[in-house]
């Protein structure tokens, strides 16, 4: 294959491998919006996710065989365009069963395009180590980027820039590889018969997925306890989950100094559990708390994600198949750690926010404010909080106006504040349980990470 | 594997579990664990008058005492109590969701006001002259007066004071002893 034309391809390569596995968790941010648009229920709106991975999970392999029955490039080129074609869809979507059709033919052509894209990195970045470390560190970085950058377009443009978005950046990953595609078409070289696979690295698999449950746990619940708990706009909240894939950039090198991938993936591990564990102990609803265990958590995704994918590749052959292993146990995991921590935070908020109401009732009629003020405030604040009814409320416009006596207004701010910190509590120690367990997931995984071990080719 | 790698894996480990125990006892330390609404009092419990001086304060006082002994009498807190009577459509809402009729709330309303009045006597803040027939009056008084005294206890002991000032006056000096409020 020519030096020259190895770069672009690699780049797209990943790109198309980043973009794929960032769709995984790039509508995260974009829920609250669907769901108010489509005017669905919580539960049909978590499937919007849910489905993508679902079908992941449940295609990786298949598609993997398939693209290496007609070629790793044709199949590359087809599922890009299957996936931005998929992604149209989603974009024009006015209605949820829609969108949730289309979600599932995007992950089709998703899993055909990074399961191939494996099939085609070792020849062009020269080795199959290379080309799974190639291959893992895009998927890690495209599902730590997903949420910010799902955010980010939700509140610039709308949530249906999300999906169409992706059609211009998958066909212009797939312009490189058509290469390839013309070139399998022409000389008909397509691997002349499928080679025993051998069996896929269970304990490798195993704590991927584990991993994986814990990591889509806590972008996930980051993101909803800033949205939904917190009130921050998704812009907002995509600034400040911004903070784990850069981590995990950032960190991308220290893995290189360790060679020993069980050690990394460990290490990993750990850090993203105690990353969780931070934020299932957080002392305060102050954004800058939520740092330094994001710092943690996206050293730790970095590390363990390619250590276990190396470790689930390594003198495994073929490639692509071993991948769509990876890429099914990741997937999977994604939707089992949804299904199992969706119940607990649903009931958590619902508890959570009934008890910070009464303690803020507890904090209006404690308070020294005059007898008729502090009537007139609990009547605006029980109908603000019917007007929010199942979510944690808003209680500014509760308080507005505000007396103009300077006394007075004084003792009605600090009630206020008083009032906004009960239901903060509230909303916080609400995910603190599914924090806990997802981070216990993480510390899970420490078994098959023990047992697994690599085979070098 | 070569002693270098193992000794890189096993450091890169250590440091992963000193980052992580260093973290969580940090947010630990600064609170972490107790981190969540406050727990609201039991209104079985007597929860004593603050040293109330002005008629505001009194009538605070009053409100938060009658909500307890009525809450304590319903089995419900008292912060549900109070935002049960915040409105006819809350209040409307309580009574569906506890299962309680017009008359039990009122029994437990009265109940509550009784006790106010006997906290209030006992904490100096109502006369012993005044506390008497209060009780016997609020002990019949219809459902919607006694949610109104609760939610403006200050514009019904205003309307006591005045009402019945000048025949304290008078039986102050018959009887030396403390005024209507203390």
């Amino acid at each position: 294959m020519e030096t020259s034309g190895r770069r672009p391809r690699v780049a797209a390569l990943a790109l198309a491998v980043g973009v794929v596995l960032a769709d995984s968790s790039i509508v995260v941010l974009a829920l609250p919006e669907i769901y108010r648009e489509l005017d669905t229920s919580v539960a049909g709106v978590t499937w919007v996710l849910i489905s993508f991975n679902l079908v992941m999970a449940l295609a990786a392999v298949p598609a993997a065989l398939l693209a290496r029955r007609v070629g790793p490039g044709r199949a590359a080129a087809v599922g890009l365009a299957v996936f931005a074609g998929a992604g149209l869809a989603c974009g024009l979507a006015d209605e949820l069963s829609t969108l949730i059709a289309a979600r599932c033919v995007q992950a089709v052509g998703g899993a055909l395009a990074v399961t191939a894209a494996l099939e085609l990195l070792p020849a062009t970045v020269g080795s199959e180590r290379r080309a799974a470390t190639v291959w893992a560190a895009a998927g890690a970085t495209g599902a730590a980027l997903g949420p910010a950058l799902g955010g980010l377009l939700t509140e610039l443009v709308s949530w249906q820039s999300i999906f169409l978005i992706q059609v211009p950046v998958s066909l212009a990953a797939a312009v490189p590889i058509l290469a390839v595609a013309k070139h399998e078409a022409a000389t008909g070289i397509i691997e002349p018969e499928l080679r025993a696979t051998g069996r896929p690295h269970l304990w490798a698999n195993l704590a991927l997925a584990m991993v994986s449950a814990s990591i889509a746990a806590a972008l996930f619940l980051l993101v909803l306890l800033l949205i939904e708990g917190w009130r921050l706009s998704p812009i907002e909240a995509a600034l400040v989950v911004s903070v784990m894939p850069l981590a995990a950039i950032l960190s991308g090198k220290l893995g290189d100094l360790v060679p020993d991938a069980r050690s990394r993936a460990a290490a990993g591990a750990i850090l993203v559990s105690g990353g969780l564990a931070g934020l299932a102990f957080l002392p305060k609803a102050t954004i800058l708390l939520t740092i330094p265990p994001q710092i943690l958590v996206g050293i730790g995704l970095a590390l363990v994600l390619s250590a276990l994918t190396e470790t689930a590749l390594g003198g495994r052959a073929p490639q692509a198949i071993h991948g769509g292993w990876t890429i099914s146990s990741r997937h999977a995991g994604v939707v089992i750690g949804l299904l199992i921590l969706t119940p607990i935070f649903t009931a958590d908020i619902d508890q959570q926010r009934d008890q910070a109401i009464e303690a803020g009732t507890a904090v209006i009629l404690d308070s020294p404010v005059n007898p008729l003020l502090k009537l007139d405030l609990a009547e605006r604040v029980s109908e603000q909080l019917e007007t929010e009814k199942g979510k944690v409320p808003t209680i500014e416009p509760a308080f507005e106006p505000k007396p103009t006596d300077p006394a007075q207004r004084a003792e009605v701010e600090q009630l206020q504040g008083e009032l906004q910190d009960q239901l903060d509590r509230g909303a916080t120690h609400a995910f603190s349980t599914s924090f806990l367990l997802a981070a216990l997931l993480g510390l899970i995984a420490l078994f098959p990470i023990a047992l697994s071990r690599r085979v070098d080719l | 594997m070569s002693g270098e790698r193992k000794l890189g894996g096993t450091a890169l480990i250590v440091a992963a579990i000193a980052a992580s125990l260093l973290l969580v006892g940090a947010y630990l330390a600064a609170g972490g664990s107790s981190y969540e609404p406050k727990q609201v009092q039991d209104p079985c419990q007597p929860r004593p008058w603050s040293n109330p001086e002005t008629l505001g304060q009194i009538a605070n006082q009053f409100t938060i005492s009658a909500l307890d002994g009525a809450a304590c009498q319903l089995g419900v807190s008292r912060e549900t109590l109070a935002q049960a009577l915040a409105t006819p459509e809350a209040r409307e809402r309580f009574t569906k969701q506890y299962g309680i009729d017009d008359e039990k709330l009122a029994r437990a309303i009265r109940a509550g006001l009784v006790r106010a009045v006997d906290d209030a006597e006992e904490a100096g803040a109502l006369s012993p002259l005044l506390a008497a027939p209060l009780r016997e009056a609020l002990q019949r008084i219809p459902l919607d007066q006694a949610i109104e005294i609760i939610n403006d206890a200050q514009g019904f002991l205003g309307d006591v004071e005045g009402f019945l000032g000048p025949a304290s006056d008078l039986l102050e000096q018959l009887l030396p002893g403390p005024g209507l409020f203390g």
